[in-house]
């Protein structure tokens, strides 16, 4: 049966085009889609690249000036502004800390529209004051971006239910099941079969058009070919679960306006309604303590350390010796108390942002866990892994530009304690910063469709087949 | 005539369970999304109320100061949720809730939802709009997507005929029988959010008026959604087809043609990263006077101006304290630059805003959606208005401060404090919503685009009915 | 070769077929006539296993059509009041799916052949099936049952709706099949083609086989006369 089922669903396929209005389709949705996504990468690497070549001419202008004070020449700047003072570059010439576009960051949005993509963190400011949210209209925040994840999560089950929901109807309303069903053939069988054949034709328009797509747009296969494949298996992992879901309606429901409805139900259900309902539900057992409380806090104890300035530093040399300086003739200059007053509130703060972090990693926990309850949800997460946009990420990388920011703190903290000049010397120690993205199992979540899938067949192939589906025309 | 068709469909669609079943589910779904949210309104309302006071207490207690010295150590404006928010959130989950009010500065509002929950929240939320402006019109093709094809099907069609039922009052009847419901569900969700409203202790303005407007926004929203599914059922001939094709049009009008809006937008008219925009108003301010920099050439100039000005030959001969007023000088420079390049990012806005308005041409979501959140206040033009608001604030708190410094100091005197109830004496920050009336100016093209939307799609459903007396099964 | 036991279906209160015993062997047409709604349709949908018996049995080559319901399709062969095909496809191509999945696999000249010796045209082979009448199409019906080597032959009223010349021809046909040793059983409303290619005809009336003659036992107009009277009593009745 399979040979024949094979050789006469592609003829029909494609006698009723559905083969070519499926591939231009995909051809326009994941063009347009990529085509979109590149937009936006292209913005924050030329983003991030013009921060660079700033820095890179002031870092210029500053080496010049450091290489004429060294050789004892006069440099044409205000006292202030002299490259000796360790302020200078450490407030002046901050690193750029960025995050690099992954070369699949175009295929999911994700929260890059949310967040920056590169901070600046200077010796004087604190953790609290770097902003990592970017610039963005709210209203385009709010609509979303129409991108690759959009075409794969939201649209690809709309074609699978348009491809595959009146299998069996179909041909009951068009009356060839009559003829079909006197075969010596077990019908559930052949819907699967039928349904099969459509998903390998689907998968193969999909493999198709994506390549099509990803090599226009100049993708390199070489070094991203492993996240192309990962991409595929979590969309074919995913086009699996709703063709099976698919099977399902076509086996157990008649009409195929209502197999129509029961699959747009399910699409309704876990792809508008369980992420909304799992967000709400995070939310709600583990709600964001208030931030704007939380700034009151942080007002009343910087208000509180800044009144006991002197306190602080006699308290804070006392605990570090070793940026206590010798001369006891030396003033207790503006930048000494600074340091070390920030110092305490940073301390005194870590307990209230962990308090934050703490909440989101528990939403997270929560999230990842109740993801299985929509597969769309899991599958719009892995494609943010795959794109390097998922919160995951960007909490990453806020957490090593902090500890970035720590370092090049805690590298001037004893110059300017000890009110020692920056050299040129000084100048190669600086820390480098240079983001790493966490290496995420691509393939799990993907199997894990697949075994739900598998699960879904097994289980409407072990059912005994109801009356109503044995008795095909009642 | 009308009524009989009304009375009969309502019968049938009453009668069909699935029907009823997906009523219930979107009432349920309504239910618990006006409690999630009054809950989430009363909270945000009490941390507002709670943290504006604290806030206020911290800026009256900050005791001898500088007043110089205040202006850094700033205050900050709180942004509140209006009663409309209720109904719809609009983009308040991405804008911020506060705003920091230092010298020399513009910042921008702090802290928005979006930023702190899981990549989840970019799904959406179950709030009374999302159920407005996706469910129910999925609830409009469910129920109405086979109202004309099942006739056809049955064959009834031509029976209806011969009994002389003209086609549009067949049309309207059965337009009617799916309109009523909605308008009853719709009515009874507004007048509920209403008495919630007015029980809740009050926060902002709540008018009935600015209710009954959603209101009827909503209304023809449906109306269109209503026309649409019908002019569909109409043309075609199965009811497999209609309902596919309904479909179609609500992803395109609801997911599709935002997404696209948002991101021709962008790419037509970006606004600057963050780092740039920051970076173009260092560069401006730079050209101008700085308040801490007595030896730039602006200030210079400012010098001579004033010594010319008052007849004097140096700066402690003035009757005030220079550095206070130079400090105002250079605040009011800075103040331009930010108006400068706030008004630019504006413009952009303004230009995304026509790219919206364009495709809401072929899509009715669009204006909805727009004149939906800023009935509700919960729009990007009032989040602007309100950081304007404060704007005005931070220049109105700096020239207070500056001027105290000025008159009540000596020149060269940094170590003047002002008396610790100084502060008190700072007006409060105030801030009100643009009104409806404002806000439905603000929307004129998009109430024109609904309307014609409206119009357009009656007079489309009624050439349609009259073809359909001679269609042939 | 088919063989019907107190063959019973009911659905709650209605009765549609009422222990009906039927015997058809090689080479026999047995033709049931009866209104619309007698259970002549329910005998044949529960031959072919499309619906469940109440109580009683059928079998088809001494096989029961529950327990063996694959292998008795393997045998048998369905012509529906309305054969419907791939409209999209020709007929050679719908005979060789067909015959393809009832594991029966040809070359391109014995499918031509086999629609031939059914009858249709050959300039209409190659072309698409939704360009037929319902005559030709039932052609490539009788051209499935050809192809699949049937014992047995089922026929929901394949008569209705043909013009005289195409309804003789598939009389012919039938012939055809009976010569060949198939069992043949018709359901019909056609008194006429009845008459003339059954060996066996039946009257049936509210789910009961009333009345059974072997076809020499009974001329045309007294066939006509017993269908009216069993007709016209059952409206009494009702």
């Amino acid at each position: 049966m399979l040979k024949y089922n094979f050789k006469y669903e592609w003829l029909l396929l494609i006698r009723n085009r559905w083969i070519q209005v499926l591939t231009i389709l995909l051809l326009i949705l994941f063009g347009f889609a990529v085509y979109n996504g590149i937009q936006k990468v292209d913005a924050r690497t030329s983003n991030i690249a013009e921060a660079i070549n700033q820095f890179k001419t002031g870092e210029k202008e500053m080496l010049a000036q450091l290489d004429s004070i060294d050789k004892g020449f006069e440099v044409n700047a205000s006292s202030w502004l002299v490259p000796t003072r360790p302020i200078v570059i450490g407030n002046l010439h901050p690193r750029v800390v960025n995050m690099p576009a992954k070369s699949t960051a175009f295929v999911a949005t994700g929260q890059s529209d949310l967040f920056a993509h590169y901070v600046q963190p200077i010796v004087t400011g604190d953790d609290s004051t770097l902003s990592f949210k970017e610039m963005t209209s709210p209203v385009q925040l709010l609509f979303g971006s129409f991108d690759l994840a959009f075409v794969i999560v939201y649209l690809l089950p709309l074609l699978i239910i348009a491809f595959s929901f009146n299998i069996l109807a179909s041909e009951r309303e068009s009356g060839s099941l009559k003829l079909l069903a006197s075969q010596p053939i077990d019908i559930r069988i052949w819907v699967l079969q039928k349904l099969g054949l459509r998903f390998f034709w689907l998968v193969i328009a999909i493999i198709i058009t994506l390549s099509i797509v990803f090599i226009v747009f100049g993708f390199d296969f070489k070094t991203g070919f492993m996240s192309f494949v990962a991409l595929l298996s979590i969309v074919i992992a995913y086009a699996l679960f709703w063709f099976v879901l698919a099977f399902a309606t076509n086996i157990w429901i008649r009409s195929s306006a209502k197999n129509a409805i029961t699959l747009i139900g399910f699409w309704i259900l876990f792809v508008l309604l369980s992420p909304s309902l799992i967000n709400q539900m995070s939310n709600t057992l583990y709600p964001i303590p208030s931030r704007t409380l939380m700034l009151n806090e942080m007002r009343s104890i910087k208000a509180e350390a800044t009144k006991k300035q002197d306190e602080i530093l006699d308290n804070f040399l006392r605990d570090h010796p070793e940026y206590a300086t010798n001369d006891s003739t030396q003033v207790r200059g503006f930048y000494q108390k600074y340091m070390a007053t920030q110092e305490l509130i940073q301390d005194e703060l870590k307990p209230l942002l962990s308090e934050f972090e703490a909440q989101i990693s528990n939403q997270h926990r929560l999230v990842n866990a109740s993801s299985w309850l929509s597969p769309a949800l899991i599958v719009q997460n892995t494609l943010n892994s795959i794109a390097g946009t998922s919160t995951e990420d960007y909490q990453d990388f806020k957490r090593q530009s902090l500890a970035f920011s720590k370092e090049w703190r805690n590298f001037f903290k004893p110059m300017l304690f000890k009110d020692s000049t920056f050299g040129k010397s000084d100048y190669k120690n600086l820390p480098e910063f240079e983001f790493s993205y966490a290496i995420v199992n691509m393939y799990s979540k993907t199997l894990g469709l697949v075994f739900l899938s598998s699960l879904i067949l097994f289980l409407v192939l072990a059912l005994k087949p109801s009356k109503q589906q044995i008795e095909l025309f009642g | 005539m009308i009524l009989t068709t009304l009375k009969k469909e309502s019968k049938e669609l009453f009668r069909d369970g699935r029907i009823r079943i997906a009523f219930i589910l979107v009432i349920i779904l309504t239910i618990v999304a006006v409690i999630i949210s009054a809950w989430h309104y009363k909270d945000i309302n009490e941390e507002y109320v709670l943290a504006k006071q604290s806030e206020r207490e911290v800026w009256d207690n900050q005791g001898e100061k500088n007043p110089h010295s205040a202006a850094h150590y700033g205050t900050y404006a709180f942004k509140p949720k209006y009663p409309l928010a209720l109904i719809d959130q609009g983009v308040d989950k991405y804008t911020g809730t506060s705003i920091f009010l230092e010298a020399h500065k513009r910042n921008e509002a702090q802290f928005d939802e979006a930023s702190d929950q899981t990549g989840l929240a970019r799904f959406g939320n179950l709030t009374p709009d999302f159920i407005l402006m996706f469910i129910i019109p999925l609830l409009i093709i469910f129920i109405a997507y086979n109202s004309l094809t099942k006739e056809k099907e049955m064959g009834t069609i031509t029976l209806l005929n011969s009994q002389g039922v003209i086609g549009f009052k067949l049309i309207f009847g059965k337009w009617l029988a799916v309109f009523s419901p909605l308008f009853a569900l719709l009515f009874v969700l507004f007048v509920a959010t209403g008495i919630i409203l007015s029980s809740l202790p009050d926060f902002g303005i709540f008018s009935w008026s600015s209710l009954a407007t959603l209101f009827l926004a909503y209304v023809v929203y449906y109306a269109i959604f209503i026309n649409l599914v019908f002019i569909i059922s109409g043309l075609v001939k199965k009811s497999g087809i209609a309902l596919v094709l309904s479909l179609s049009i609500w992803i395109l009008v609801c997911l599709i043609l935002p997404k696209t809006a948002s991101n021709i937008a962008e790419y037509k008219y970006p606004y600057p990263s963050k780092q740039e925009f920051a970076e173009n108003i260092t560069k401006d301010k730079k050209e101008g006077l700085d308040g801490h920099n007595p030896w730039s050439e602006a200030s210079k100039a400012l010098e001579k101006q004033v010594l010319k000005e008052y007849g004097v030959d140096s700066l402690s001969q003035l009757p005030f304290n220079y550095d206070g007023y130079r400090m105002q000088k250079g605040e009011e420079h800075q103040a331009e630059v930010y108006f400068k390049h706030y008004k630019q990012l504006k413009a952009q806005y303004s230009n995304q805003s026509r790219v919206y308005s364009q495709l809401a041409v072929v899509s009715p979501f669009l204006p909805t959606r727009f004149l939906s959140m800023s009935i509700a206040n919960t729009d990007y033009t009032t989040h602007w208005d309100f950081a304007d608001a404060a704007e005005n604030y931070r220049i109105e708190t700096q020239k207070f401060l500056n001027e105290h410094f000025a008159e009540e100091s000596e020149y060269g005197d940094w170590s003047w404090k002002a008396d610790a109830d100084f502060w008190k004496q700072l007006p409060k920050f105030n801030y009100e919503p643009p009104t409806l009336t404002e806000n439905l100016k603000h929307n004129i093209g998009n109430i024109l685009i609904l309307l014609c939307w409206l119009l357009g799609s009656f007079a489309i459903l009624f050439f349609t009915t009259k073809s359909l007396k001679n269609v042939k099964i | 070769m088919i063989h019907t036991n107190n063959l019973t279906k009911s659905y709650g209160d209605l009765t549609a077929l009422d222990a009906l015993d039927l015997e058809v062997k090689e080479g026999e047409i047995y033709c049931l006539l009866g209104a619309n709604g007698a259970g002549k349709t329910t005998t044949i949908n529960l031959l072919l296993g499309f619906l469940k018996p109440t109580s009683g049995s059928a079998s088809i080559n001494q096989l029961d059509v529950v327990e063996h319901s694959k292998q008795t399709k393997q045998y048998l062969a369905y012509i529906p009041e309305n054969l419907m095909l791939y409209p999209s496809l020709n007929a050679i191509e719908n005979l060789d799916y067909f015959s393809g999945i009832a594991n029966k696999n040809f070359n391109k000249k014995t499918l031509e052949s086999i629609l031939t010796e059914a009858g249709l045209q050959e300039s209409a082979f190659y072309k698409p099936v939704s360009k037929y009448s319902k005559g030709m199409r039932q052609k490539v019906g009788v051209a499935i049952a050809l192809a699949k080597d049937a014992k047995v032959l089922l026929l929901d009223e394949p008569t209705s709706g043909l013009d005289p010349k195409a309804s003789f021809e598939f009389g012919r046909l039938l012939q055809k099949l009976k010569q060949k040793g198939v069992a043949t059983l018709m359901a019909t409303h056609d008194l006429f083609r009845a008459k003339e290619v059954a060996t066996t005809i039946g009257i049936m009336k509210n789910g009961q086989l009333k009345q059974q003659w072997s076809v020499d036992e009974i001329t045309l107009s007294d066939l006509e006369k017993n269908y009216l009277e069993t007709m016209s009593y059952n409206t009494i009745e009702l």
